[in-house]
């Protein structure tokens, strides 16, 4: 390691333990006055509420020119997408009390339930009653009691979102945790680590080992969130960010051969081997559980029990019907060989005109029935013309997270073996060029050396 | 007299050697879905237990939870009693040790 990239690594460490253990400046005068929601926090932060208001935390949508076959003049996201991780979104899942199932039984459910206001003030809304409906401490506080932030029934039937406003959690706050983030970002797409199928535990990526959090790499400014470049995920606050940067070069190995490969292979490849999560769902097969409610039949793995599947990618992205995933080639002078999580879902078209169909989830919750979620969801966005037929979408989702410390990333006889982890003919390459790039001639005087080297 | 305390060593080598093998293969690999009706968090806050109504049985389980992730869930009742959850834990004598402990509902 180089000495630049280990004082960054110091100081991030340090950052991190001071984010900890540093006192928010105010504490006494929170403990004084109490906490009464975001008017509090813009005592000192004026303005932050409204720009908060604008990012895609709140919205959960933003406009997207990446992605094919959209609208680049509308907001698309999770308020709205149709797609077969969440069959449904904002809009038709809306966060509800679910019809008691044959036990009677009813639960309160919603794709929004993670959206960090109260539900009356919802997924971009706007004014000063939306400014003040913010969960402030979800994100900053340490000491948030998670059993306050519940759906509830108002006075008047309607379904609200309770929070944690008490002066204790309001006294610890600071910069948002791995936990503040991981509370929604690890329970998405139907349980604990189903969506995205990874772990921001220190013994499952090689940054949190080091004391690095989240936002020490997503660097916030003004509330809006660099993210990378996942084919799936689309809303983006209009800042991107890589590998490169503060902590890593372009050329970051010692080793000349490894450098070579940064132009044309991303870091991600080799260092982030092994994803999880769900790699399947039936969204025409309900299956009952013992609770008598009902869930989408799904295939899941661990964290670290799926292969990437690899592909070239220049972060835009083909999306139809049937599959969202990364456009391409190794021709094109854009691209680089990215790892993906491959899933497949299975969900219903409109036979009249192809296009992947909705679901709200109460009917189904409830009793099995998907036909029923299929007519709720198209009532609530108005499409009367449809003839449901079940079939399946492919989904790559980028694999970004969970990076493994390199002793135990890819090296060259990964890669540049028959039936190694790169299909080369899959990748574009031609029989005679694969023959070569799969002879240990490439690489065997160098893993010769490191292995004496190791004895 | 030497040689009868060296086999005597060996064979209690081998002895402790079955017992561990023993020991290690008794452990019983479990899973459950069930609700949680009690969660008790120890002194020291290192480890916590909670008892799972099991959906199936009906059977009350007490599983010890001394992971660093799911402790810190327990502290700050993002899990909760009432709470359904999926369990998956290792049955030694009668010491049930949790290795994996998820809710089970999503979003």
């Amino acid at each position: 390691m180089s000495g630049k990239i280990a004082a960054i690594m110091l100081g991030c460490a340090l950052l991190a333990t001071t984010a900890v253990a540093k006192e928010h400046p105010g504490k006494e005068q929170i403990l004084k006055d109490g906490y009464q929601g975001p008017k509090t926090c813009e005592t000192c932060h004026p303005g932050k509420a409204k720009e908060f208001l604008g990012t895609v935390h709140w919205k959960h949508a933003s406009k997207v020119d990446h992605v094919d076959n959209l609208n680049p003049n509308e907001e698309h996201g999770m308020k709205n997408r149709i797609y077969t991780m969440c069959n449904g979104n904002d809009i038709v899942n809306n966060l509800k009390e679910v019809p008691p199932n044959a036990l009677g039984k009813t639960k309160f459910t919603g794709c929004n339930t993670c959206h960090p206001g109260d539900h009356a003030s919802d997924v971009g809304s706007t004014g000063p009653q939306a400014e003040q409906a913010i969960d402030c401490l979800i994100c900053h506080s340490s000491k948030y009691d998670f059993s306050k932030r519940k759906p509830i029934k108002d006075k008047n039937g309607n379904v609200v979102m309770t929070q944690d406003r008490s002066t204790e959690a309001a006294a610890n706050i600071g910069r948002p945790s791995i936990k503040n983030c991981m509370v929604c970002h690890e329970a998405a797409g139907g349980g604990a680590m189903i969506k995205r199928g990874f772990s921001m535990a220190k013994d499952a990526e090689v940054h949190v080992t080091k004391g690095i959090i989240c936002v020490d790499c997503h660097q916030v400014k003004n509330h809006k969130f660099p993210t990378g470049r996942d084919p799936n995920n689309w809303a983006h606050d209009g800042i991107y960010m890589t590998c490169v940067g503060e902590c890593h070069t372009s050329k970051p190995h010692t080793d000349a051969d490894y450098n070579r490969h940064t132009d044309k292979i991303a870091c991600q490849t080799c260092h982030i081997p092994r994803t999880g999560g769900a790699f399947s769902k039936d969204f025409t097969k309900w299956e009952k559980q013992s609770n008598g409610f009902y869930e989408p039949s799904t295939l899941k793995r661990e964290v670290n029990e799926t292969a990437p599947v690899y592909a070239w990618y220049n972060l835009t992205v083909s999306n139809t019907p049937t599959f969202i995933g990364p456009k391409g080639s190794r021709t094109d002078g854009k691209s680089k060989i990215y790892p993906f999580k491959v899933f497949q879902g299975k969900a219903y078209f409109n036979k009249k005109n192809g296009q992947l169909m909705s679901m709200d989830f109460a009917p189904p919750i409830s009793n099995g029935d998907s036909l029923a979620g299929v007519a709720s969801a198209a009532k609530i966005l108005g499409i009367k013309d449809y003839e449901p037929v079940p079939g399946w979408q492919t989904i790559y989702f980028g694999s970004n997270h969970q990076v493994t410390p390199k002793n135990k990333a890819l090296t060259c006889a990964n890669c540049h073996a028959v039936n190694g982890v790169l299909d080369f003919k899959e990748l574009g390459y031609a029989a005679k060029e694969i023959e070569k790039l799969t002879n240990p001639e490439l690489y065997f005087e160098k893993l010769l050396k490191l292995q004496q080297e190791d004895e | 007299m030497k040689k009868i305390s060296s086999v005597i060593i060996v064979f209690a080598i081998m002895l402790a050697a079955s017992l561990t093998v023993i020991s290690t293969a008794s452990a019983e690999t479990i899973k459950i879905t069930g609700v949680i009706s009690k969660i008790e968090i120890a002194a020291d806050q290192k480890s916590a237990i909670a008892v799972i109504k099991d959906n199936k049985s009906g059977e009350s389980i007490s599983i010890t939870i001394a992971d660093e992730l799911t402790l810190d869930k327990l502290k700050d009742k993002r899990i909760l009693e009432g709470d359904e959850i999926r369990t998956k834990f290792e049955k030694e004598g009668d010491k049930n040790t949790s290795k994996m402990f998820k809710k089970t509902a999503g979003c």
